[in-house]
């Protein structure tokens, strides 16, 4: 029995190096295989990059009122330089699409949009990278997994992407904050953008919804805005100083499609009652039955056929 | 090889009587736990390289999400930060540091050493089994319900943590039965730090470090799985189960027993004092309360067949807790195999009645979740209906397993002349 016991014990030593050594050669995987498991925390941390990092130091939640109040006044403070009022002859701005793919709780919002940029007003200055901010404000009730989009940042898809405000998975709507997404794309240089056609970008977000509050019809309807675009353009060859411009997107944009909105189902209230009452009653029967069997069918001597069945 | 068992009058249980094949044609294919154990091994290692795949080639990944959350933790540990900065980190700070070499050697190191305490709860459920005399053939057929049971060979290999916590428990049993109460109580501590779930085997375990069955150096005696249908010694020891409890309380302060609570609260504590004092967590305090009723009179019935007890308190947990999930299975199904031999029902129909009922429920209720959650409908009240009928048919299977057990108790008390039925049987 003991010579047993200690030869299994070998066995089992002989199992452990046999799977370590074959967890070694595993190269399953993408090649990035060995990155991806460190998911660096750090890139979400605070940077001047981040417009969404600025408007968080300030405001303790994302409100829309504050949020417009952050764009016509702290960027121009906290960034970069902002191209003077009348944009609207600088950039026009059309939204091609605004769908949301997919059914249930975890769906995709796709969004596609197209600016086109004054050749004039652009070329009056140097030579600029530019890169595209969207931000999308999402409504109470949905969020967007951290986690999941810095995969997809990892897959080379988006540029940078980070997400803000609450983004705790479990709180049901009415116990969370709103959060927004803030993912930059590179557009190149500002002669780039200065074509005819203008550019035509197309973000797809995976998002999630939360529970949401009692409703008697039995569905909640969350409604979409449209994101906020903002081009940053910086001096070829200095990053991140002062030496920047901000173009704001005009409000005013061409609309070809309507507003996203998912239908999430709700709970309804009238139910609430007779629930309770159901559930105690169930869990009450079961106790009782439980308790029942235990006294008087455990032993088997003692108990035959005709009262356990 | 010895038949013993199939000597009785009694009808024999389920396992020996298999349909359609007789005991001795299974006796000439030589497989032994040895060989079950390998086999498990590479099934084992196959699944954890089949999920890589799926994870990189599929949209719906095999791993399981709290894999990742783990993952995140050990490499944020690994940095010197708190695991705790990764959002739904609820565990110890034990397991974050285990998966360290998920950063640093490959990212399967984490499902390698669940599969491989999955492994162990296999080797451990023979040996209890063995310990109490079970004839081979019946431990090793409890083995296979452990180590090729659907619900537990995923777990390890998609990535969760209970296998560890499932090996833990079993030791903690075995070291009961060779009379390692210090050994156990450490190993208790731990696991209770580990999970907070365990912390209901406490009472049964007190009760059964009884000074009738422990005393210092003096091992344990078991009783032998062969006497189990032995009428005299079964009803002498209920004749006296209610007076030991009589004794019990008086005794209660019992050498055993106080060493077991000093050093299981003392392990308990000085861990989650640790982690407190590096990382400032709070314990995750479940709503015991309304569980308590029942788990007293499960353990007020049922503490001298310990694995039978630990058995029934821990289904009756998991059926009656507010949340449930898969992974909570594998609490029970790992002191299953250890009730089996002692069980009187039939696999046909009995047994595969309770199987299907069980795991009818179970997907009748993921069907209205997945209605809900992956095709936004509004079923919440079909739902919460499944939900109920899922406690019902835990109910029943709770039930069934009560009705055709064989009470057993673990030990025999010391240092009273043996029982000439005993001796016959050994």
């Amino acid at each position: 029995m003991e010579s047993q016991h200690v030869r299994l014990c070998i066995y089992y030593k002989v199992a452990i190096l046999l799977m370590f050594f074959s967890a070694i050669g595993i190269q399953v995987g993408r090649c990035e295989a060995n990155s991806d498991v460190n998911y660096n925390i750090k890139a979400f941390s605070s940077s001047k990059k981040y417009l969404m990092t600025s408007y968080f130091g300030k405001y303790e939640k994302l409100l829309d009122s504050n949020f417009e109040e952050f764009i016509a006044n702290e960027l121009r403070t906290s960034f970069c330089e902002v191209l003077p009022d009348n944009t609207s002859s600088v950039i026009r701005r059309s939204v091609l699409l605004r769908h949301l793919i997919g059914e249930g709780s975890h769906r995709n919002l796709l969004s596609s949009m197209r600016f086109y940029v004054d050749p004039k007003s652009l070329s009056r200055l140097p030579s600029h990278k530019c890169e595209l901010i969207v931000i999308e404000r999402l409504p109470s009730g949905i969020f967007a997994d951290p986690f999941e989009l810095q995969h997809l940042h990892q897959r080379g898809v988006l540029t940078d992407v980070a997400v803000f405000g609450d983004t705790n998975l479990e709180l049901p709507s009415f116990r969370s904050n709103r959060s927004a997404v803030e993912i930059h794309m590179n557009v190149g240089s500002n002669r780039l953008l200065s074509q005819k056609d203008g550019l035509e970008i197309k973000v797809q977000l995976p998002l999630h919804a939360r529970y949401q509050p009692l409703d008697e019809s039995g569905y909640s309807q969350v409604e979409f805005g449209d994101p906020d675009l903002f081009l940053r353009c910086c001096i070829e060859g200095k990053l991140q100083n002062q030496s920047c411009l901000f173009i704001p997107t005009s409000e005013n944009a061409e609309r070809k499609t309507g507003r996203a909105v998912w239908r999430i189902p709700s709970g309804i209230k009238s139910h609430g009652g007779f629930v309770s009452v159901v559930t105690f009653v169930s869990a009450f029967i079961s106790t009782i039955l439980i308790v029942l069997t235990s006294f008087f069918c455990s032993d088997f001597k003692t108990c035959n056929r005709l009262k356990c069945s | 090889m010895k038949k013993s068992h199939f000597c009785d009058a009694e009808p024999a249980p389920a396992f020996s009587n298999l349909p359609s094949v007789s005991l001795s044609q299974l006796a000439m294919i030589s497989i032994n736990i040895r060989s079950l154990l390998w086999l498990s091994a590479i099934f084992r290692v196959i699944l954890i390289v089949y999920g890589e795949w799926q994870d990189s080639h599929m949209e719906v990944r095999y791993t399981d999400v709290d894999y990742l959350v783990f993952s995140d933790a050990a490499s944020l540990m690994a940095s010197g930060d708190s695991p705790y900065k990764r959002t739904t980190y609820r565990y110890s700070p034990l397991l974050a540091f285990f998966l360290i070499p998920n950063s640093i050697i490959h990212r399967s190191w984490g499902k390698f050493l669940f599969s491989a305490s999955d492994l162990l709860v296999g080797v451990f459920i023979h040996s209890i089994l063995k310990l109490r005399k079970v004839p081979e053939d019946l431990c090793m057929y409890s083995a296979v319900v452990w180590l090729f049971n659907p619900f537990t060979f995923t777990i390890g290999t998609r990535g969760n943590c209970e296998p560890i916590v499932c090996a833990m428990i079993l030791w903690i049993i075995i070291c009961l039965l060779k009379g390692n109460v210090l050994q156990a109580a450490f190993w208790y501590g731990l696991v209770v730090h580990f999970r907070i779930y365990p912390i209901i085997y406490v009472l049964p375990i007190i009760l059964i470090l009884d000074p009738l069955f422990f005393r210092s150096g003096l091992k344990p005696r078991l009783q032998n799985w062969s006497s189990r249908q032995d009428k005299t010694l079964r009803s002498s020891n209920k004749v006296t189960d209610q007076y030991d409890l009589w004794k019990a309380l008086k005794t209660v302060f019992s050498k055993e027993r106080v060493m077991f609570g000093l050093v299981s609260g003392a392990v308990f504590l000085s861990c989650t004092g640790l982690f407190f004092y590096l990382y400032g967590w709070e314990f995750l305090h479940e709503a015991l309360l309304y569980h308590l009723t029942l788990q007293l009179v499960l353990i007020f019935r049922f503490a001298q067949d310990l694995p039978f007890c630990l058995f029934m308190q821990t289904v009756a947990f998991v059926a009656f807790n507010k949340v449930v999930t898969a992974q909570y299975f594998v609490w029970f199904f790992c002191l299953l195999p250890l009730i089996l031999p002692w069980s009187n029902m039939k696999l046909k129909w009995e047994g595969l009645s309770c199987i299907l009922v069980w795991i009818g429920a179970q997907l009748h209720w993921l069907m209205w979740g997945y209605l809900l959650e992956f095709k936004g409908k509004n079923v919440f009240l079909q739902l919460w209906l499944a939900g109920l009928l899922f406690l019902a048919a835990n109910t029943f299977v709770l039930i069934m397993i009560t009705c055709r057990h064989t009470y057993s108790p673990v030990f025999q008390r010391l240092g009273h002349p043996t029982l000439k039925n005993a001796e016959k049987n050994n």
